[in-house]
């Protein structure tokens, strides 16, 4: 039953794919809006990604521990 | 050494031929092209073909002498192996991890005793790109945290520094110390430190303590909560990544055995080149960002 419980303990990545997909999507709309001020999108945008890959992260972190002797 | 092998060496190395003897065909046909860039392009093909056909008959060379196709026999392990020193058992990363500090360290008192000497005042060579990324870490910790203290871009300097060298650790074929979750939560821990330190520094123990407690004396735990999960996350965030990054890189290596022959020097780029220098990024923005809560 282990392995199945690591894969399930990955689900999580698939919401954090979706919605880094979304806030890249929005920092494009933003910085085609505004050009001038990309150099603080990126930064806020490599900010929210690094906090919303932080969940894919722990996922990864607890199937390894299940998985892995 | 079986007839499919012979057979595979020989058409890989024919079809390697063909597109050479092609390759240099179109070379010499479009010499004399005025566009340079439309040459280029009429040669893409043969070129292709030839790189593809020249990787395959070195990779089933190899292969002939490797063993062949291995399979996946990978042994995953969350802590790295441990070596006995005497009475002590040390995990092998610790040990790259100083042997790594060594480097470093010998590096610096060579930097210090021969060239930090002979700059001058207008920067050149080396002297440039090392002014250039002092500036660049100083400005990034000013605009980010603030006007803390003149040490605090020093620190994260030499976060970046050891981060990067423990990534380029791995392309000696070493298992990376950031790979330890020992490892990534000292660094963490030293994040927490700093914070609190700051954040005492600046407004005092009660007014550090008022600022937990800010709208309400009742969200007093869940401030603390979040600041005490600040170091756990960045450490785990961290030992994820990297290691999810080395378990890639040897799932290429043992899985394609003989055939990994460049392909694993194209994904390295990614995984052992650019994902460790954006975990770094990530890991100095956010603590300074934690850096900055604290003060504010």
């Amino acid at each position: 039953m282990t392995p199945f419980a690591a894969a399930l303990a990955l689900l999580p990545a698939l919401g954090a794919g979706i919605m880094m997909g979304f806030a890249t999507s929005k920092a494009v709309d933003a910085t085609a809006r505004q050009p001038e001020a990309s150099g603080k999108i990126n930064s806020i945008l490599l900010l929210g990604l690094a906090l919303a890959e932080s969940t894919a992260i722990y996922s990864f972190v607890i199937a390894l521990i299940l998985a892995v002797k | 050494m079986n007839a499919l092998t012979v057979i595979k060496l020989a058409l890989s190395a024919v079809v390697f031929v063909v597109f050479l003897v092609l390759w240099c065909r179109k070379r010499h046909d479009t010499l004399a092209e005025s566009d340079p860039k439309k040459a280029k392009k009429k040669r893409r093909l043969p070129f292709f073909g030839m790189v593809i056909s020249g990787w395959f008959f070195t990779a089933t060379a190899v292969s002939l002498v490797v063993g062949g196709m291995k399979g996946i026999s990978l042994e995953l392990e969350m802590f790295s192996p441990r070596v006995q020193l005497g009475p002590l058992s040390v995990a092998r990363t610790t040990l790259t991890a100083y042997a790594l500090l060594l480097v470093i360290a010998v590096l610096c008192v060579l930097f210090r005793v021969f060239a930090y000497p002979k700059f001058k005042d207008e920067p050149k060579g080396l002297q440039n790109a090392l002014e250039a990324a002092v500036e660049f870490i100083d400005k990034f910790t000013h605009d980010t945290a603030g006007d803390l203290s003149p040490e605090l871009p020093a620190y994260m300097f030499c976060v970046a520094v050891l981060l990067i060298g423990c990534a380029a650790s791995e392309l000696l074929g070493q298992r990376p110390p950031t790979s330890d979750l020992l490892f990534t939560f000292t660094l963490a821990l030293c994040t927490f430190f700093l914070l609190n330190y700051y954040g005492i520094r600046k407004k005092g123990l009660l007014g550090r303590v008022k600022s937990l407690a800010s709208p309400s004396p009742m969200i007093l735990p869940m401030r603390i909560l979040s600041d005490v999960a600040a170091p756990v996350s960045l450490a785990c965030r961290l030992f994820g990544n990297m290691l999810g990054g080395m378990i890639v890189m040897d799932l290429l290596k043992n899985s394609l055995g003989g055939y990994a022959v460049g392909v694993t020097s194209l994904a390295g780029l990614y995984f052992n080149l650019f994902h460790p220098l954006i975990q770094t990024y990530i890991f100095i923005i956010l603590s300074l960002t934690f850096i900055r809560e604290a003060t504010e």
